[in-house]
């Protein structure tokens, strides 16, 4: 047996450890353990609820702009507020822009790059990724520094910066864009799809591609286009073994994103991309009902009042511990969602959203590969061609003249909720009010989600179940879990050491 | 070859994404031009030696540290063992304690790293603090006293996030040598950011000259500080002058600023002005007593332009008086 620590392994929302435990090549056991905790759900506690608009973008840098939907789907439903159309399309267009700008870095500069470790260096094709995707000289690379900045001023347009702008607002937007401001968001955005989306990602065609239906249509689409990153991908990065790792939770789960904004609502609202749970092993779907998830703290670094059980976010806690214990062993809270009476733990993140949202070609390669590593980030190519479809469309339906914003009652005591697609995934805000202050404020995150600990039954989360059974080539190069962790959209770098002994060897960065 | 080190604490990344927003040079260029090595960054860096290893280099004598980017709070906490956030092995707080006296130039970029910034707010629940500030007191983490080896002390580029024009500029002074100490506020950020208020070229201007309010968001005309919380009044930033993403400002956008560049950020009940009984906003533009501003604001109102005291593009509405 040999335990190998992965540390840092550095994220956008937080410091993430990981231990691992093989036997000779293979992983039997897979702790994430997430190291730094800032305690935004106590600063919160006592202030006015329209402050969360500003504090909870700051949980995370890279998709600030999703928690401040979260939360103003949130206000919204306490403060019962009517969101003009106008306001529902612009928050979209913002939430929508700040996940191709994410996604983009996240395979660009985050995960393409690891295609230039030593592993691959014997296959044919390594020195074709490395012209394409290596750190700071690859072609794609550089484009994708290039226009993933592109995406943050169509969200400055209208957001005023990013990140970290804060206007969405109960009752709509703060922003009163003009039509050169519609203009101009459908200036770059056009010219992002024709530039870099159709050019470097695609190889292709917008509108072609997303006619793709099958597996037999994406391999006639890498012929037809082989220049395309998504045509490589599919070849090189079966040749990789890609879809043969990283497959974990049976169960993808997607909150759902872009609502309707002739008819907003935030009960059971119309939603572009469906809500819902979908069974991998049966294909079935379910929807989703908020009032079946629950926190655990048994093996977290937090302490609830009654005990170890596990709490809705309505009456959830935060009640933080010092990093020592036996059996505690991260930050990070374990979720989970009662499905017909069983407590599950989904996976999300763009392939779940995709898959709930039925889209033909994913469903076809997960009924032939299955969840992997290499399907995560297709799913994000996949995405990427949507969003630009669908910010077009939303800018098409902005109405000069009409409101963009309607001021809400005030309510001194209310609960609201926000469940909202982020670009790593599910994302929910639960927000008490009395008083007219926020009494309990708790967020869900799609980290937490996928990188929980176990929970009081013992029963692992996604990442864990993903990394467990992974057979890796060279133990010290252990690139294939570095592939699972950031396929997840692990944006930041990690570092494994390999303990012998006591002595802390450092072999790998991922 | 100067190299260039970037840590994050109690982050969230906010600085490292705003930083990858640069254009004219973007990131990459710039490092190239002025010759800047980057030892090891959170989310940019690829190489097989790992963040540890170059550490305990710098710490060894073996490589010289020029320029230390810390992005985050420090966290102190819990019960000053720093063990809120580990970092290699290590609470952060100590490795920033080994490689401070050992760097040339050290930039607290962001309003955590300068001030503590939001983990610092009430009630502090991670005893968070800045580099050499906690909130308005000089001091922080590293002490009054403390002087890199050039014999500045820490730079502050605050801001929730940091400008990436502010931060690139301030590293190229620093490494044509530019920088002096004369160069930095009070609260040692660069002056010729934080010098002018981010009303400087607020297209709302006019409107707070003369007294017009916008009572409602949701607007593009109207003043933001009389009724929805602005802070542009008396905040440093040149929010307005640098725009945002080459586009905007929150102000353009109707959001009021939420002063994210000063000491005393998070300040909360955000969009909202706090009056007292009188009806006159607690926090006065800066330089303004009580009296003068009860004097402007009776001239401002009685002679505003006719035409400004009602909508102008969007003609409908009662929403700006």
């Amino acid at each position: 047996m040999n335990e190998k620590i992965i540390s840092p392994l550095n994220r956008v929302e937080g410091d993430l450890d990981l231990k691992v435990v093989f036997r000779g090549n293979k992983v039997i056991e897979a702790y994430p353990m997430s190291r730094l905790f800032r305690g935004i759900e106590i600063i919160l506690k006592n202030k006015y609820p329209m402050d969360s608009l500003v504090i909870t973008p700051r949980i995370c840098g890279i998709c600030g702009g999703s928690h401040l939907m979260s939360a103003v789907e949130a206000l919204d439903m306490a403060y019962k507020a009517e969101v003009p159309p106008n306001a529902v399309l612009l928050r979209n267009i913002m939430a929508l822009a700040e996940m191709g700008q994410n996604d983009v870095r996240h395979t660009y500069l985050m995960f393409m790059i690891d295609t230039v470790n030593k592993k691959y260096e014997k296959m044919d094709f390594y020195k074709d990724m490395v012209t394409r995707w290596a750190p700071f000289y690859g072609t794609s690379y550089k484009a994708a520094v290039k226009w993933s900045k592109r995406y943050t001023e169509i969200y400055a347009i209208f957001g005023g910066q990013w990140p970290h702008g804060s206007s969405m607002v109960p009752g709509g937007v703060t922003a009163d864009p003009y039509p050169n401001d519609i203009l101009k968001a459908r200036g770059i955005i056009n010219e992002i799809t024709s530039e870099f989306i159709e050019k470097v990602m695609l190889g292709g065609p917008l509108d072609q591609f997303l006619q793709l239906k099958s597996v037999k249509d994406l391999d006639q689409w890498s012929q037809d286009y082989p220049n395309g990153d998504i045509s490589k991908l599919w070849i090189y990065g079966r040749e990789m073994k890609w879809d043969k790792i990283g497959k974990g939770s049976n169960f993808l789960m997607s909150f759902g994103h872009v609502p309707s904004a002739e008819d907003y609502t935030t009960e059971n609202p119309k939603l572009r991309f469906k809500r819902g749970i979908l069974n991998l092993d049966t294909m079935e779907f379910s929807s989703i009902d908020q009032a079946n998830m629950l926190e655990f703290v048994t093996k977290s670094f937090y302490s609830y009042s009654n005990g170890d059980i596990g709490l809705h976010p309505f009456e959830g806690e935060t009640n933080p511990l010092s990093p020592f214990s036996n059996d505690k062993y991260t930050f990070t809270k374990t979720f989970r969602y009662k499905l017909n009476g069983k407590l599950i733990a989904p996976e999300v993140g763009a392939l779940s959203m995709m898959a709930v949202d039925n889209n033909p070609l994913i469903i076809d390669l997960l009924n032939k590969l299955g969840s992997n590593v290499l399907l995560r980030e297709i799913a994000r190519f996949v995405r990427l061609a949507i969003i630009s479809e669908i910010i077009i469309e939303e800018l098409e339906k902005f109405r000069f003249g009409e409101p963009t914003y309607k001021k809400p009652l005030d309510i001194a005591e209310s609960k609201g909720y926000g469940l909202v697609e982020a670009s790593r995934g599910s994302l929910g805000h639960w927000i008490v009010i009395k008083d007219n202050k926020i009494f309990n404020y708790q967020v869900v995150t799609p980290t937490q989600i996928n990188m929980g600990p176990e929970d009081s039954y013992g029963n692992i989360s996604h990442m864990s179940k993903a990394l467990i059974g992974t057979i890796v080539e060279d133990i010290e190069n252990p690139i294939e879990l570095a592939h699972i962790v950031r396929s997840h959209d692990a944006c930041m770098v990690c570092n494994v050491h390999v303990l012998d002994g006591n002595v802390e060897k450092m072999v790998l960065r991922l | 070859m100067r190299n260039l080190l970037w840590l994050q604490g109690g982050a969230c990344s906010g600085n490292t994404l705003s930083l990858l927003n640069a254009s004219d040079p973007d990131v990459f260029e710039f490092f190239s031009q002025h010759n800047i090595k980057l030892l090891w960054h959170p989310s940019l860096s690829l190489d097989s030696i790992g963040v540890k290893r170059i550490m305990e280099d710098i710490i060894n004598g073996k490589i010289r540290l020029n320029i230390f980017v810390f992005e985050g709070s420090v966290i102190l906490g819990p019960n000053n063992s720093g063990t809120f956030n580990m970092f290699a092995g290590k609470p952060m707080k100590d490795w920033v304690k080994y490689l401070a006296p050992l760097s040339e130039y050290i930039i607290a970029v962001g309003d955590c790293a300068s001030f503590g910034g939001i983990p610092a707010a009430d009630p502090n629940p991670t005893q968070s603090t800045g580099l050499q500030f906690f909130k308005k007191e000089i001091g922080g983490f590293l002490g009054k006293n403390f002087r890199t080896k050039s014999g500045l002390p820490i730079i502050n580029i605050s801001g929730c996030p940091a400008h990436p024009d502010w931060i690139l500029t301030t590293i190229s002074l620093i490494s044509e040598g530019k920088m002096t100490e004369d160069m930095l506020d009070e609260f040692n950020r660069p002056k010729i950011f934080y010098s002018t208020t981010t009303q400087f070229g607020c297209p709302r201007q006019p409107y707070f000259t003369y007294k017009i309010s916008s009572k409602e968001l949701g607007h593009k005309e109207g003043c933001l500080y009389f009724d929805l919380g602005c802070r542009g009044a008396y905040t440093k930033s040149p929010c307005n002058s640098i725009l945002w993403n080459n586009q905007s400002s929150k102000t353009r956008v109707g959001t009021p600023c939420m002063g994210c560049t000063e000491f005393d950020f998070p300040t909360f009940n955000f969009f909202h002005t706090e009056k007292n009984r009188s009806g006159i906003p607690k926090r006065l533009p800066l330089g303004m007593s009580r009296g003068t501003y009860v004097t402007f604001s009776a001239v401002a109102k009685g002679s505003a332009p006719q035409f400004l005291v009602r909508p102008l593009i969007k003609k409908k509405g009662d929403w700006i008086e």
